[in-house]
């Protein structure tokens, strides 16, 4: 018990997770000014940029180039990529082409991958 | 005239009474102590100003939503915080309550090959029980053998993503995306409770809001609520005072796994897909809304409110960024910052009134 009273003197003493923190309001005042700053300052190189990257995986087929698009904007229907056997059949939003994206329709709203469908050539 | 009978002033009538040296600090106190909801202010106007649509009824109600659906994890959260606590377990209980959801709700099981789509009351207790389960051992092992709660949590977080892992490669699954939830469950978490104009309020909101009820009343109104804040303030007083503190330990751990594990069965039916990555880094956002919502790491201070207040201000500021379209890995650094900051501000705050 004599321990707890000599416990509770120090006057900046923090309970519960801060228990062993030092610090003074000063430095307290530059970590949280600092912080902030970082903040901002990411945030706006974050707002600079030039938009989320679409990226085309053309699944074996000719490369087809990523484009940057903003929030809201819908992709531009790239030139159809081609490969021998196959006839391309559409971009899709996920690797087992299950879900075509709807370059019509869709808004971009996140970075992502379109997956192009092939099916093969019957003689 | 009596002394008794003078009103207290108000904190403007302080603050002109005061010297000039004196109301200066107190002004910068104010604003240091209110920093983050400053800055967070600003950054609504600019989003606002750039992208007028960010406020439009259609992106409120989405923020709203959004919202409701992280709101369970962070009250969870927010009662190991109250504890003088935290749980950094919280987002794989909720990837694997998701997974275990998902998987007694498939059309086609291949994780049980053969189970027909389980009554929704059934994927709702079996996810209660898991997190039950999880939140028992995390307690335990706080309460009777005094560990830190990072060091528990932590291996509970691991011991969990693992279990995650192992559920995933269950049957003939191997570790795949679970899609494909019966209709039922799907129209149970996300049918459209009401509209707002054209945008849809589903009907986890209406859940979400009930859990807050909940457990706004059992942090208010109950003795185990009342004990929970007298443990976090102070625990050694607690326990002279008769509070049975390894209980309460227990217990606010058990409650927190519940709300997890709600986390996940909304999360399931959400999003519509479970894979091992369902709930990653959840904690990270529930931990940030919590502090920024006054819920302090200093133990037994902290509302409902303050983690509602929390969580939407994330969201709105997290929704503004996609907005303006901001890589989404920038936004992890972000997070990192605000809560260094918002955890200076809660230090500076308890430092500033002793």
């Amino acid at each position: 018990m004599e321990q707890d009273t000599s416990r509770k003197e120090p006057q900046s003493s923090f309970r519960g997770l801060y228990r062993h923190v030092k610090i003074s309001v000063k430095t307290l005042d530059k970590i949280i000014i600092g912080g902030i700053l970082a903040i901002v300052l990411i945030l706006l190189y974050g707002v600079s940029n030039n938009g989320y990257t679409i990226t085309f995986d053309s699944n074996g087929g000719t490369d087809v180039p990523a484009q940057e698009l903003m929030y809201g904007d819908l992709v531009v229907e790239p030139e159809p990529p081609t490969r021998e056997g196959y006839t391309f059949s559409g971009w899709f939003k996920d690797e087992n082409c299950l879900y075509e994206w709807n370059m019509e329709e869709y808004q971009v709203a996140e970075p992502m991958t379109l997956y192009a469908l092939w099916i093969p050539e019957t003689e | 005239m009596s002394d008794l009978k003078v009103k207290k002033p108000s904190k403007i009538e302080e603050m002109k009474a005061m010297s000039k040296k004196d109301r200066n600090r107190a002004i910068g106190d104010l604003l240091m102590n209110n920093a983050m909801f400053i800055i967070i202010g600003i950054a609504v106007i600019f989003i606002w100003i750039q992208e007028p649509k960010f406020l439009s009824m259609a992106s409120i109600v989405n923020i709203v939503n959004l919202t409701m659906a992280k709101l369970p994890i962070a009250l969870g959260v927010g009662g190991c915080i109250i504890l003088a606590g935290t749980d950094i377990s919280a987002g794989r209980q909720v990837g694997l309550a998701a997974a275990i959801a998902a998987g007694l709700q498939l059309t086609t099981n291949k994780l049980f090959p053969g189970l027909q789509v389980m009554p929704i009351p059934v994927a709702i207790a079996a996810v209660l029980v898991v997190g039950c389960i999880i939140g028992f051992v995390n307690g335990f092992c706080m309460a009777r053998f005094k560990l830190h709660p990072f060091i528990v949590t932590l291996s509970t977080q691991l011991i969990v993503y693992g279990c995650l892992l192992m559920f995933m490669q269950l049957g003939t699954n191997s570790g795949q995306t679970l899609s494909g939830m019966s209709e039922a469950y799907r129209e149970f978490v996300t049918g459209t409770l009401f509209k707002v104009g054209k945008t849809a309020v589903p009907n986890y909101v209406l859940y979400s809001a009930i859990i807050a009820v909940v457990v706004w009343t059992i942090w208010n109104k109950t003795t185990f609520g009342k004990n929970m804040y007298a443990v976090g303030s102070n625990e050694e007083a607690a326990n002279v005072s008769g509070v049975n503190v390894e209980k309460t330990i227990i217990m606010v751990f058990m409650m927190a796994g519940m709300l997890y594990a709600l986390t996940g069965f909304f999360d399931a039916a959400r999003i519509a897909s479970v894979n091992a990555t369902t709930g990653l880094n959840y904690e990270a956002d529930a931990i940030a809304a919590c502090v920024i919502g006054g819920i302090s790491f200093v133990g037994g201070i902290g509302k409902v409110s303050g983690a509602i207040i929390g969580v939407l201000l994330l969201q709105v500021i997290f929704v503004g960024l996609n907005f303006l379209s901001v890589d989404p890995n920038l936004l992890y650094i972000v997070k990192g910052l605000i809560i260094l900051v918002a955890c200076s501000i809660d230090m500076r705050k308890y430092l500033v009134r002793k």
